[in-house]
């Protein structure tokens, strides 16, 4: 048989073979359900299957020979070039066989998660890559509302946690107290029988002593109830009186700190709806971390506790100060259950201020401020007008 | 007041009984302490005339089982209740119990004092609750209508989101209506008002 007649017989198989393949191939893309994209060593869209289309939102014919990297969002759609330069020439991979989550860009110029793997196909000097696309869209959706709920099962549990210690640390704290306010009392019964200027000193201090036990008492119990049941005794209380008394409480030694107090109370504004002690608390929490950051170091050391009317029916009551200021990865947590800035802390102060503000209808937020240091925020409903005509 | 009265001290703390007992002999009380409510009925034939202070929750028998077996034994010492547990189920049950009085702790001794004063004293006693309920009467008379709903829920210990629901309010509304009962009946704390409350209601 000669041997050059059978070359056009062996052409036309190869051609029934290839057609045959060709036939394959695109009846595979038509009906693969993942989404692939076959590209040159150019980065040329050779092929690519009806679910891309579907996915990138472009017809087959305004993608092939194109450049792939129009499928990309930055900043591959910039490099997807040398990034193939570099693979051809190092043979280093980074992509292929392995797999990664990336960015796709849709024809609308909307972006999406996606997982692609890459496959390499060598044909004489001839590269090509074939590209395997999964939709994460579904998947990260579900994922992030996963992690949302995870974090905020985390603040209740830590929050149930410190529920149940408050409430298990009251009674045993309750008893140390009552014996320090039993004692105190009794001693100053005993000195006021006694005579003398001493006596008189000791048995107003004493007296001081007993009232500070039952105050730890008091702050006790109301965050005891208050977790127990969420709710708050809540008053009619005058707003200046308030930031007043609290201010007393939480500068004691302040001065020794040389810090420089003002404030700045709106006159307009008197009356809300609180419970005195738990918005006492959180004052005397706010101010206290303020003179505690300011004496830290910083030559400047001044405390501002201002109040101005926000909206309709809310108050807002800031207190800021002069210090460092804050991380901004920190702030963002600020308010979270153990979390802290300080060397010594458990990280409650805030999250229980936050709590507090929250059970009272308010906000409570923080702010750097331009000239450095720390401005924190909190609202609390005015019980002027709208409260009181509510009722009548 | 009379030597043979005694004020019965029964706390399972040792530091609280003796603190309790220091604060009572200052203001000029016999007292005797029990570290148990068993202990106490053990002791109780020799007990004198006098009073108890109990504390509501101890390992054994707990305050509330000693009332009852006062009550079986027919002691007339009156029982004043003080607790670190400051519940309002607890103190709805002591006072219904019979105890005169319900006290959290830790306490203003004046508060205790006076409700030992009273308790010793029968004729005191009595006098100064009748007075006491009618004070606590007249300020009940200015409350509205919805603040008495409000008080109702309150002493029936439920929150002010099942109140709202029930008086089809919102529960910022009974958080007002709150304030105001509180303010008007000049209760320090929701157990006070819920003392205030039983008394009012035994003495329909």
């Amino acid at each position: 048989m000669p041997v050059d007649a059978s070359i056009p017989q062996d052409l036309e198989s190869l051609t029934a073979a290839l057609e045959a393949a060709e036939a394959r191939l695109q009846s595979i893309l038509q009906t693969v359900p993942d989404a692939m994209i076959i590209i040159d060593e150019h980065g040329r869209v050779e092929s690519l299957s009806a679910t891309a289309e579907r996915l990138f939102g472009y017809p087959k014919s305004e993608v092939i020979g194109r450049n792939v990297d129009m499928l990309m969002a930055s900043p591959h759609h910039e490099q997807h070039d040398a990034y193939l330069k570099r693979y051809l020439a190092t043979r280093e991979r980074r992509i292929i066989g392995i797999g990664r989550v990336v960015t796709g860009r849709r024809k609308d110029g909307s972006t999406f998660p996606m997982h692609l793997t890459v496959g390499e196909l060598q044909s004489d000097d001839r590269h090509y890559f074939t590209g395997f696309i999964r939709d994460l869209t579904d998947q990260q959706l579900t994922e992030s509302r996963l992690r949302e709920l995870q974090s905020e099962v985390t603040h209740m549990s830590r929050f149930m946690a410190l529920g149940e210690m408050a409430s298990t640390l009251a009674h045993e704290i309750n008893q140390p107290l009552t014996a320090i306010a039993n004692y105190l009392k009794g001693s100053r019964r005993l000195l006021e029988r006694m005579t003398g200027e001493e006596a008189r000193v000791l048995r107003e201090a004493v007296g001081k002593a007993a009232d500070q036990a039952l105050r730890a008492g008091a702050i006790i119990r109301r965050l005891r109830e208050f977790v127990a049941r969420g709710e708050s005794e809540r008053r009619i209380e005058s707003l200046p009186k308030l930031i007043e008394d609290a201010s007393t409480l939480a500068l004691i030694g302040a001065k020794e700190n040389a810090v420089r107090v003002s404030f700045r109370l709106d006159p307009a504004l008197d009356l809300v709806l609180a419970d005195r002690i738990q918005i006492q608390q959180v004052l005397v929490n706010l101010i206290r971390n303020a003179i505690e950051i300011m004496s830290e170091g910083g030559q400047r050391r001044e405390l501002d506790i201002a109040t101005t009317s926000v909206g309709d029916d809310m108050v807002e009551v800031s207190v800021a100060d002069t210090g460092d200021g804050i991380a901004p990865e920190v702030m963002a947590r600020l308010f979270q259950p153990f979390v802290t800035t300080k060397r010594k802390g458990m990280g409650l102060g805030l999250s229980i201020c936050r709590t507090i503000v929250e059970a009272h209808g308010g906000k409570i937020w923080v702010d750097s401020r331009q000239d450095g240091g720390t401005i924190f925020r909190f609202t609390l409903r005015a019980a002027e007008g709208g409260e009181q005509s509510l009722v009548e | 007041m009379s030597s043979s009265q005694i004020v019965h001290v029964i706390d399972d703390d040792i530091a609280v009984r003796q603190s309790l007992a220091f604060l009572l002999s200052t203001a000029g009380y016999a007292v005797r302490v029990h570290e148990s409510a068993v202990a106490f009925l053990e002791a109780l034939p020799g007990a004198q005339d006098g009073c108890v202070v109990t504390d509501i929750r101890m390992p054994g028998m707990d305050g509330l089982e000693l009332q009852r077996q006062l009550r079986t034994l027919k002691v007339g010492l009156p029982v004043i209740v003080i607790t670190g547990h400051g519940d309002i189920a607890l103190a709805v049950q002591a006072m219904k119990a019979g105890a005169v009085d319900f006290i959290e702790k830790p306490f203003d001794d004046d508060v205790l004092l006076g409700a030992i004063g009273s308790a010793l004293d029968r004729h005191v006693h009595d006098a100064e609750r009748e007075s006491r309920t009618a004070e606590v009467g007249r300020r009940a008379q200015s409350l509205s209508e919805r603040e008495r709903d409000v008080l109702a829920g309150l002493v029936a210990g439920k929150p002010n989101k099942i109140i709202a629901h029930e008086l089809g309010i919102s529960s910022r509304t009974v958080e007002v209506y709150r304030a105001n009962v509180m303010t008007k009946m000049r209760a320090d704390s929701l157990s006070e008002l819920v003392r205030m409350a039983i008394l009012l209601d035994s003495a329909l």
